[in-house]
């Protein structure tokens, strides 16, 4: 087996994905390696929000250029992740209109459009918007689906040779002397320990950076955030809504798909607990209640789930208090740093600068390396969005209306890989969400799938209202059809996925959502009998 | 609009005592929404499969009479064993009273087979479908598991997955006809129910004996997903004269077709009573008058009222609204009786689903005759029957069929005796 490459990524985040392609574009060989499914860290748990910069521009005008740019480059290269709504500032009686001008002049001079709306004008717009609001400002913010982005990355890094390798975590960089030369990881699915060599290995664990850096002995200051968010069942607003104010707590509003996201809150959490957020009663009245003052209608509509990431803030390196906090890109040469060859850290930023983030690091990847390629990825369109949709769809003309639609914004000019030609491949596995046999089949066959969870980011399976009533048996049932092993880790699979989707939705479980659950329980545990099972096949 | 008694509610509860005090000569009413939990049914009625510790019930009139002192506030403690034992004996004769061939006896729990294939303990199961005396002893050593082609609700792979454990050799048939590639035109439609209707064709279930009689000579015995029947009575029998081998049913993901049949039958047999069964139907606001309920208007009936000497709430729990929870409490919106919940959300669950959680037990506080209580008083002519009463946890202890009907048989003595 070849266990020598050119660089190892250690994290499948969006951060790492961006960099094994822009890796595998410059002719770089590379390995990913993830401990668990992609996108399952910071990437996968925030707002989605295609960032403006407008939320930055006042206090961070760096970051905030640094995001228009990324919200322009990610319009052209990942179309199909990316809907482009706009946002609107709203300024409540409570936050009075003078922020409202620094506010603008900001985002002017970092290069956002910025527009002051009449208030008749921005309800007219969104009119899910407060009422009460006294102006508003519309800025070009939109909603990208970071599963989608990251997945996308993956299968083109995966196309240009790049290797990836999930469910494998790292247990030790290995060293000699002053040199990273290759990771001791191992390989969860087949239970065996593997060693990878390279010229550098690249930490993009994001808040588990910290650890990962530890295993070289070396310190990255980081501090956990937790941010908690809530998704609602419907599609509430169609603009992103802001608060215009100093940015705060759970003050965005952002719309993706079928549903509606509020967020976030903002705690320090111990970094003990990174693997394990809890999000608390008074964490979801916060978020319902900040949240009702963007979106009345918030009170009233059903919510899917609660959720929380965790955010890799980097105390700066000249400040050993560790107060000074930057939400900026870091990126640390620790042979330069720390007198350590062969290992590079890249942390901070956010999901809107992923791709800058892997830019920089593959830079400074080639500059150790000696490789002169230069990056292409801010030109070169992701796979799904080479073509349009509207070629697309002519493609897929024999397909029902509703899931041509849904496959095509999953997966963009992917979707006419989706086996669709007897009726069996177009029927329904889960009807919240439009998602086919064939579709789940593509997935089980293209994308990396080892559990339902993982089917679920790649799908949107189990995502809907029915928070994966009976989908998420059906697609089990489809996933246990290969060979009895793989019936028996379906049903284990099975009884994972939903003590993952109850863990969301225990926190808001009133009204819909506790009949929904008690439904489920009597679905899954009385008339399946699968309770006996949850015992052995806790992870 | 007057009768002896109003229902609201008409699920296993609510049907149970309908049939149960028209049997009695009362003039009867039962208002009903709707779909009920009957319509999940697995094609078996549970009693007790265990204690709340966890422990199985191998009789469940021993267990019922062990609850007394382990779990007092449990509605079988309420009643009271000796009640309990007598009604057991009662509810299978009701339910074959309605046309709903059950077997089972009340002191020796049997096993009913999942659509996964596990063996979960059960009182009562209907003909047809397969059953055995052990977990682990069932009546075949080779078996083919036969689907509808394209039908997602029923898991051939993992029923065998559970039978190999047994040492029973499975194999797989499948199953096609033009009439459902019909259905197949609209990618939702392979469902239960849809299918069932292509069975209840004659020339449809000869179609489906030809292929069951190709398969059979390979195994002992077969075996089909409940999709027939839905309409048609001798379904079953049809097929297996038809073909010469035995077959068994096993239930499917919901709706159950087994589920709907019941709830038809049961349907039937009330009116036939001479029951009236207003379905569509939802109570709006309810009259009181001192600690009586005088009257309740309906969503359908407008400003015409339901009076009756007696009313029976058998409205279910969460799923069917019969209990709906805010943010910090449980309410029973209809007659707004006392419930029985923890203080903070946070006790009402824990984060594993298959742990047994604390809101399912939730209900409505009631006294010993079962009689609801509001602010703390008895309300002399409302009681509580089925899934809405507290003290109970239907799905960890199996006992969500025996509570309804039995507390169902229990409210009907109670109001016939007054």
């Amino acid at each position: 087996m070849n266990n020598t490459y050119d660089v190892i990524i250690i994290g499948g985040g969006a951060t790492g994905a961006g960099m094994a392609r822009d890796c595998s574009l410059r002719g770089i060989r590379s390995l990913l390696l993830e401990r668990s499914d992609i996108s399952t860290g910071a990437t996968g748990r925030n707002h989605g929000l295609l960032h403006s910069g407008a939320r930055y521009a006042v206090t961070d005008r760096e970051s905030a250029e640094e995001c228009i740019r990324e919200n322009m480059i990610l319009r052209k290269i990942a179309a199909h992740c990316v809907e482009e709504t706009d946002g609107l500032f709203i300024s409540l009686p409570e936050d009075g209109l003078e922020y409202q001008s620094v506010f603008v002049d900001a985002c002017r001079r970092a290069g956002i459009r910025a527009d002051v709306i009449d208030p008749k004008e921005a309800l007219r717009l969104e009119p899910s918007a407060n009422p009460a609001l006294i102006g508003a400002v519309r800025v070009p913010d939109g909603a990208v689906d970071p599963f989608r982005l990251t997945a996308s990355n993956i299968l083109d890094a995966r196309t240009h040779g790049a290797e990836i390798r999930t469910y494998t975590e790292v247990m030790e960089l290995l060293r000699e002397q002053d040199r990273i030369v290759g990771v001791r990881a191992y390989d969860h699915r087949n239970h065996c320990e593997l060693k990878f060599y390279a010229q550098v290995v690249v930490n993009a664990g994001g808040i588990w950076g910290h650890g990962i850096a530890a295993k070289a002995g070396i310190t990255v200051n980081m501090l956990p955030a937790k941010g908690a968010l809530l998704i609602f069942g419907h599609r509430v607003n169609n603009l992103v809504l802001n608060r215009c104010r100093k940015p705060a707590d759970a003050d965005i509003l952002v719309p993706g798909d079928t549903i509606s996201l509020i967020g976030t809150t903002s705690s320090k959490v111990p970094y003990d607990e990174i693997d394990h957020m809890i999000i608390t009663p008074d964490e979801v009245d916060l978020l319902l209640r900040e949240g009702e003052k963007l979106a009345p209608s918030l009170a009233t509509t059903r919510i899917l789930r609660a959720y929380a990431g965790v955010r890799p803030l980097v105390a700066s390196d000249d400040d050993p208090s560790g107060r000074t906090v930057s939400r900026g890109i870091v990126l640390l040469d620790h042979a330069t740093r720390d007198g350590m060859e062969g290992f590079i850290t890249i942390t901070g930023g956010k999901l809107m600068t992923y791709r800058l983030m892997a830019e920089w690091a593959t830079d400074l990847v080639c500059k150790k390396i000696g490789n002169p390629e230069r990056c292409r990825t801010a030109e070169i369109p992701l796979p799904g969005s080479t073509e349009d949709r509207r070629e697309v769809e002519k493609k897929i003309r024999n397909k029902p209306i509703a899931q041509r639609r849904s496959s095509i914004s999953r997966h963009g000019d992917q979707a006419v890989k989706i086996d669709s030609r007897t009726s069996i491949q177009n029927s329904l596995v889960c009807e919240c969400e439009e998602v086919s046999i064939g579709e789940v089949e593509y997935a089980l066959e293209n994308l990396a799938v080892n559990n339902l969870v993982d089917l679920r980011r790649r799908t949107r399976v189990g995502m809907g209202t029915c928070q994966g009533e009976l989908c998420a048996c059906r697609a089990a049932g489809l996933m246990g059809r290969r060979d009895p092993v793989c019936a028996r880790k379906a049903k284990a699979d099975l009884v994972s996925f939903l003590n993952e989707r109850w863990k969301g939705m225990a926190p808001i479980a009133w009204g819909d959502t506790l009949r929904e659950s008690e439904y489920m329980t009597w679905v899954y545990e009385s008339v399946c009998g699968l309770s006996d099972e949850a015992k052995t096949a806790s992870k | 609009m007057r009768f002896d008694t109003v229902i609201i509610g008409g699920g296993l509860a609510g049907m149970t005592c309908g049939i149960r005090l028209t049997e009695a000569g009362q003039r009867c009413a039962i208002v009903s929404q709707g779909q009920s939990a009957i319509h999940f049914s697995s094609g078996s009625f549970d009693l007790l499969g265990s204690l709340p510790d966890g422990t199985p019930v191998t009789d469940p009139v021993a267990g019922i009479a062990a609850l007394a002192k382990i779990a007092p506030s449990h509605p079988y403690s309420r009643i009271g064993a000796e009640r309990c034992a007598r009604y057991a004996q009662e509810a299978p004769e009701l339910l074959r009273g309605a046309g709903i061939r059950v077997a089972g006896d009340s002191r020796r729990n049997h096993f009913r087979i999942t659509p996964m294939g596990k063996a979960k303990r059960t009182w009562l199961t209907i003909d047809g479908y397969l059953t055995a005396d052990e977990a682990d002893r069932l009546p075949f050593k080779t078996v083919c598991i036969v689907n509808v082609e394209g039908f997602l609700d029923f898991y051939p792979e993992f029923i065998a997955e559970e039978f190999r454990h047994r040492g029973i050799e499975c194999r797989f048939g499948s199953f096609n006809h033009p009439d459902l590639e019909q259905i197949r035109k609209n990618p939702s439609e392979m469902r239960s129910a849809n299918i069932a209707r292509v069975f209840d064709r004659e020339a449809n279930l000869e179609a489906l004996a030809e292929e069951l009689r190709r398969l059979a000579p390979e195994s002992d015995a077969l075996i089909l997903p409940a999709l027939i029947g839905l309409v048609r009575n001798d379904s079953l029998e049809f097929l297996r004269s038809r073909v010469g081998h035995p077959i068994y049913l096993l239930p499917t993901l919901p709706p159950s077709i087994p589920g709907i049949r019941a709830q038809q039958a049961l349907q039937h047999r009330f009116r036939a009573l001479g029951g009236e069964y207003f379905l569509g139907d939802s109570v709006v606001s309810a009259e009181l008058k001192g600690s009586r309920v005088e009257r309740i208007f309906t969503a359908n009936h407008g400003n015409i009222p339901f009076e009756a000497k007696h009313f029976v709430l058998a409205t279910g729990s969460f799923f069917s609204k019969g209990l709906q929870a805010t943010p910090d409490r449980i309410v029973e919106p209809v007659f707004g009786a006392d419930t029985e919940f923890a203080p903070t959300r946070s006790e009402w669950y824990t984060l594993r689903f298959f742990d047994r959680q604390a809101y399912q037990a939730f209900g409505v506080k009631t006294d010993s005759s079962l009689r609801v209580l509001k602010e703390g008083q008895v309300l002399e002519n409302l009681y509580c029957a089925g899934a809405g009463l507290a003290g109970f946890h239907p799905v960890q202890e199996g006992c969500g069929a025996g509570v309804s009907m039995l507390s169902a048989l229990h409210v009907a003595e109670n109001i016939s005796g007054n």
